[in-house]
This record gives C-alpha cells, structure tokens and sequence, in this order.
C-alpha cells in the first residue's frame, strides 16, 4: 500500500538551490531593492540608508556591476562629484527571482515546521 | 559589517522584511504630496477671476439669465497640464536632491488622461448642452453629480487618486475620498451658492473657494506630517 502525504518532498528542487550568492546578501539585497525602488539612486542615499562606509558600498556595488546587475554613472554637480546607481535589466530580473524564492523558502519552512498548517498568503513587495 | 552571504534557514523572513522596509523608505523619501496639493490650491484660486471675468451673461426683462463659463473652459483647459507639469517638475527636484529618481511616467500618464480626455467629456457635454434644450421639471440629482463629475475639480481629484495609489499613500486616499465627495456631492460648482445680491458670476466663486480652501489646509497638513517625520 503507498501512504499519500500532502508534506512537501525534501529531495524535490529545494528554493534555496537557485538563490544567487551575489543577490542573495542583505546589503546587495537592499542596494538592489532601493535602486528598484527610485528608479535610480545616489551613492551617499544608499549608504545613509545601509549604514555603511563608503569603501564597504563600494565593494558592494563593485560585485553587482560585475555581475551587470547595476549601472554606475559617475559625474558632477557643481563641484561636487556623484555617483548614480541604476538597476539594469537583468538587476531587476535577478531581483524579482530572489524575492520570489525568499517567499518559496518562507512557504517551504512553515509547511515543514506546521504540515497541518496551511502556508500564510505572501504579500507582494 | 559582513560581507558573507546571509544563511538559509530562519533569515528569508527578514532579509524580505528589510527589503520592503527599505523600499517603503525610498516612498516615503519621494513623496511631495503637500506640493502636489499646494500647486492645485493655487490652479483653483486662480480659476476664479478666470471665471467671474470670462463668464458670459445676458439677463432678460422678467428677471432670468443665460450664462456661459467661458473663462473656466479657457483657463482649465491648459491650466491642468501646466499644474501636472510643475508637479513632475517639483518631484524629480526633491527626489534628485535627496539622492534619488522617481518614477515620472505615471504621473504624465495620468496628467495626459485627466487633460486630455476628461475635459473633452466636459466639453461634450457644453457642445450637447448647447444644441439640445435641457428637460423640462426639476432635473435629477445625479444629473448634477454627472455634470460635477467632468469639471475640472473632480479631475483633480481622480488625479490625486492615482497620485495616492502610485504613493501607496493611505493618508492622501482618505484625503482625496473626502475631497471627491465634497466636489461631486456637496458643493454646488455648477448651480453656484451665495446671497442674491452678489450676482451670478460671485455665486459661483464661492464653491471655487471652498475647494482651494480644502487643497491648501490638506497642503498645510501633509506639509505638516512631512516635516514631523523628517525631525530626528
């Protein structure tokens, strides 16, 4: 006789399996999240908004730009130099699959911590 | 402050918590809803001598009057689009000094859609108005709604609706909600209000009035809950 289960299969494809290392980082997370959200957004306000040192956000940006996620475009106002950060195409590709295996793996923990539980509604970002 | 990939297990629930946060963040930066409102305010003041001027009136001998608002159909018509402009304008300012961009298409889009296709409803309307005499007997009250509907108040305040859900702005839609039912429902824009001895054309400057009165104290507002929030 085969029991049926409802419980999700550990061995299927695992969300975590397809998170990307280089988005999956709280602070590149949120450079990305930020850059998505204004369209296109400063040096400074990003690291206002992270709290970090310049040469900490400009590692940072530096692993995104390689991996094409981001645009840097350095120029001047007035005197004053200014560093703007725009999301490319494949920024907000890669952003997009990132929240929706966050909300996979949400889904996945509360199934297999409650399997009698039904998974909680995600809300859109 | 580390630069190692979060671990699994525990932490997707907050580095999606902090995502949002920090995008709910860069709204709440790019917001300039009082601006919005105080620029509007000012288009509606202005539209007042516009109206007391431009409207056209010939009474005849047993006391009745025919009148045409001219001067509002002339003034409201590039009026709009030049308020949505200064708007997009005082946005893509603030949001550039505090670091940051914003979107602009919606707000053209929906500048675009209240300038260019509600007036010419209105418009229609007057055309319809002009060639066609009016029923007889007391006209229905939603026929006055209608009528508020497509006059260039009630655009104001579907603009200010989408510029609320684009926000995600809770407040401004309570605002704008109130505001809507006050011009579509309550004050009499296209019948006027006011003692008989001001005249046809300050009877309906006074409805005018209350709505940029309505704008300007919802600019002081959101100005007000703007700079508490910006306060360390």
């Amino acid at each position: 006789m085969t029991a049926v289960t409802d419980a999700p299969d550990p061995d299927a494809a695992h969300p975590a399996n397809g998170l990307d290392d280089v988005v999956h980082q709280r602070v590149r997370l949120g450079i990305l999240t930020i850059a998505h959200e204004a369209r296109r957004v400063e040096f400074g306000y990003l690291r206002t908004q992270l709290e970090l040192t310049a040469g900490n956000l400009s590692k940072h940006l530096s692993v995104l730009e390689e991996a094409a996620l981001i645009d840097v475009e350095k120029g001047y106002e007035g005197k004053r130099g200014r560093t703007w950060i725009t999301l490319t195409g494949a920024g907000r590709t890669a952003l997009a699959a990132e929240i929706d295996r966050l909300k996979q793996l949400i889904s996945r923990v509360e199934t297999v911590s409650h399997p009698d539980a039904s998974p909680h509604p995600t809300e859109d970002r | 402050m580390t630069t190692d990939s979060v671990p699994i297990g525990g932490d997707p629930r907050r580095l999606l918590s902090d995502a949002r946060a920090l995008a709910r963040r860069v709204r709440l930066d790019q917001r300039l809803t009082w601006v919005a409102l105080l620029v509007l305010a000012v288009t509606t003041l202005v539209a007042i001598p516009f109206d007391v001027v431009g409207m056209w009136v010939r009474c005849h001998p047993d006391g009745s009057c025919e009148f045409a608002r001219n001067g509002m159909l002339f003034y409201w018509i590039p009026a709009l689009p030049i308020a949505y402009a200064v708007i997009a304008v005082s946005y893509l300012r603030a949001a550039r000094a505090r670091g940051l961009g914003t979107h602009i298409r919606p707000y053209a889009i929906t500048g675009a859609v209240t300038t260019v296709v509600l007036p010419a409803a209105w418009v229609g309307l007057r055309l319809y108005l002009a060639h066609h005499a009016v029923p007889e007997g007391p006209l229905p009250y939603w026929w006055f709604a209608l009528d508020r509907l497509v006059m260039p108040w009630s655009m104001i305040g579907i603009a200010l609706l989408v510029l609320a859900w684009l926000e995600r702005n809770v407040a401004l839609l309570l605002f704008t909600v109130v505001y809507l039912a006050l011009v579509v429902l309550v004050l009499p824009l296209n019948t006027g209000y006011g003692p008989p001895q001001w005249g046809l054309r300050w009877n309906y400057a006074l409805p005018q009035l209350a709505v940029a009165a309505v704008l300007l104290l919802g600019a002081a507002g959101f100005r007000a809950a703007a700079r508490r929030r910006r306060q360390p």
